[in-house]
């Protein structure tokens, strides 16, 4: 098991190895240097891109919940004609990947005007998490009962007023689990930040990582410096939410 | 229910009125639904019937010319598209690994020694890490000074090097390698999640009855797993379609020439770096069909369930 785990910490180990090395240090192997951390702001704009990532993760996460939410009530509760069908076909999207609708999606994204800075990528990361979004909320929802919210209709206070007074704050778990997926999700993509960001100053930190990355003319000391910067949020919030996290995956089967 | 008059209203006036009641909840929720329906429909449904056009035509993002069936037969005559497929498939080869090592995780982790705990906050970390990061480090792992020579020569090879990104016989080797590694914290979290839901006495009552280990996993536990196992596997088969890019992007770049370039990276370098649009669109359609009839197995497993 110590094995497994010095295995597992690998990526740890050479990012921070490496990083305190200097570019001529780490060549020839040996030594130890802050040298990379020092100059690391002036190769990679850190700040700005991880205030980029952050700026587009919770935004996305904003919709993705504003949309969820009502759309998972609606499917478990407030059934309208035809719902199981559009149902199906909401979670079956859940299976398209971005590929595979890449080129007609980046062209009208485009069209729309919403690729230069955040918004065409916020867009994308929406619709993308938003059929997962509904699946969970709508499988959660249906374990609350009927008459919770028909006692709230009859107390007056409309269907929204159930959805926001009743049924939002027994579902706080379930918007846990949603959230904690999609930021990690959000914040360790590459390819909607890559194609869908044009504007390079509002560029995400992995995205920055990896258009330095295959330039290959970067220092990888350096290179590893900003890779640390941008797994510790990811880390922070997986280490904290850690059983949401269980939860979300097992979804499903593990009713 | 029988029909009796309450509170002075008649039968019929209290069926109008829950009718109207009924009408009221399902527009509201129809209202609810549609900006989800919506986003979906606009940035996911709309795209698929686009590309299907656009696969019969010449495109470059700004103007497209329809030239029919034969876009289609000369996209499987290009013989990058068939390279690419059958990287894919030897891909698929990694699938057992990145199953098999994890449920051997769990098991250990099962077992529940001093500090399990721990030990499973450390093999999940990984799984918070970018693939993007994952892919440089494992650039360092492969590289001719990287760790991997460095054990080579640990254990006295020291006159032989590799150097497995470099060379079209091995890039895609150290691609699956690296896939397995990124896919072991998901995995196992699943597993370990299953083996709680097992009941200990079971194995108790196996163990005796006097079968051994190998026999109690092989009768009792692999049978209890097999729906975390088939969730795993269309998650990891998913993931090796559509989930590489950015390891591929940031380790190399689909090379050396094509030998790591599979059909989403494949989308991604006609439609961008060649701006072949309408080709890139059609290949979007074959990596769609692909996933789609992972779908359905998918599909057919919870409708077997339920």
């Amino acid at each position: 098991m110590v094995l497994i785990a010095v295995i597992m910490l690998y990526p740890f180990w050479v990012m921070i190895g490496t990083s305190l090395k200097s570019e001529a240090q780490f060549l020839s192997g040996g030594g130890f240097s802050w040298l990379s951390w020092k100059n690391l702001t002036a190769t990679i704009p850190v700040g700005q891109e991880v205030l980029s990532s952050t700026i587009v993760c919770t935004a996305s996460i904003l919709i993705i919940l504003a949309v969820g939410l009502p759309a998972g009530f609606a499917f478990a509760k407030l059934r309208f004609r035809a719902s199981t069908v559009v149902f199906l076909v909401i979670v079956s999207a859940m299976m398209v990947p971005l590929q595979a609708i890449l080129m007609p999606e980046f062209v009208n994204v485009t069209k729309l005007g919403l690729t230069g800075g955040y918004l065409g990528a916020i867009v994308v990361y929406a619709a993308l998490g938003t059929p997962f979004s509904v699946f969970l909320f709508a499988t959660y929802f249906r374990g609350v009962p009927d008459e919770l919210i028909e006692a709230g209709i009859v107390d007056g206070l409309g269907y929204f007023g159930a959805l926001w007074r009743l049924v939002v704050p027994i579902a706080i778990p379930a918007i846990a689990t949603v959230t904690v997926l999609q930021f990690i999700q959000i914040w360790d993509d590459l390819l909607v930040g890559l194609l869908f960001i044009q504007n390079t100053s509002e560029r995400p930190i992995t995205v920055g990582l990896a258009v330095l990355a295959a330039g290959r003319t970067t220092s990888i000391p350096e290179l590893m410096a900003g890779s640390l910067v941008s797994a510790l949020p990811a880390m922070v919030v997986y280490l904290v939410f850690q059983r949401y996290l269980v939860k979300g995956l097992t979804m499903g089967i593990d009713r | 229910m029988s029909v009796v008059t309450i509170n002075g209203t008649t039968p019929i006036h209290r069926r109008g009125r829950r009718l109207s009641l009924r009408r009221r909840r399902q527009v509201a929720g129809f209202l609810f639904a549609l900006p989800a329906i919506a986003l979906v429909v606009g940035f996911i449904g709309v795209p698929i019937g686009q590309a299907v056009y656009y696969s019969f035509t010449e495109w470059n993002g700004l103007t497209s010319t329809w030239i029919g069936a034969s876009a289609w037969t000369q996209a499987f005559h290009n013989s990058n598209l068939w390279t690419a497929l059958q990287n894919n498939a030897l891909l698929l080869l990694a699938v057992p690994f990145a199953l098999g090592l994890p449920l051997l995780i769990a098991m250990l982790l099962h077992q529940r020694v001093v500090g399990w705990r721990i030990f499973r906050s450390i093999y999940f970390l990984p799984t918070a890490i970018s693939w993007v990061v994952l892919g440089l480090v494992a650039e360092r792992f492969f590289a001719y000074h990287g760790t991997l020579n460095s054990l080579i020569h640990a254990v006295g090879l020291t006159h032989v090097s590799t150097n497995m990104l470099g060379y079209e016989s091995t890039a895609l080797s150290a691609l699956g390698i690296t896939f397995v590694f990124t896919m072991i914290g998901t995995n196992t979290m699943l597993f370990l999640t299953g083996l709680a839901t097992l009941d200990p006495s079971l194995e108790e009552a196996a163990r005796i009855d006097g079968a051994g280990r190998w026999r109690i996993f092989r009768s009792i536990t692999l049978p209890h797993l097999s729906r975390f196992i088939q969730l795993a596997f269309v998650m990891t088969v998913i993931a090796l379609f559509s989930a590489l890019f950015s390891l591929i992007f940031v380790m190399t770049g689909g090379g050396p020439g094509y030998a790591t370039t599979t059909m989403e990276f494949l989308i991604y370098q006609t439609g961008f770096d060649q701006g072949a649009f309408g080709t890139a669109a059609l290949y979007g359609l074959i990596l769609f069909v692909l996933t789609a009839i992972v779908g359905v197995v998918q599909l057919r497993l919870i409708g077997s369930e339920e």
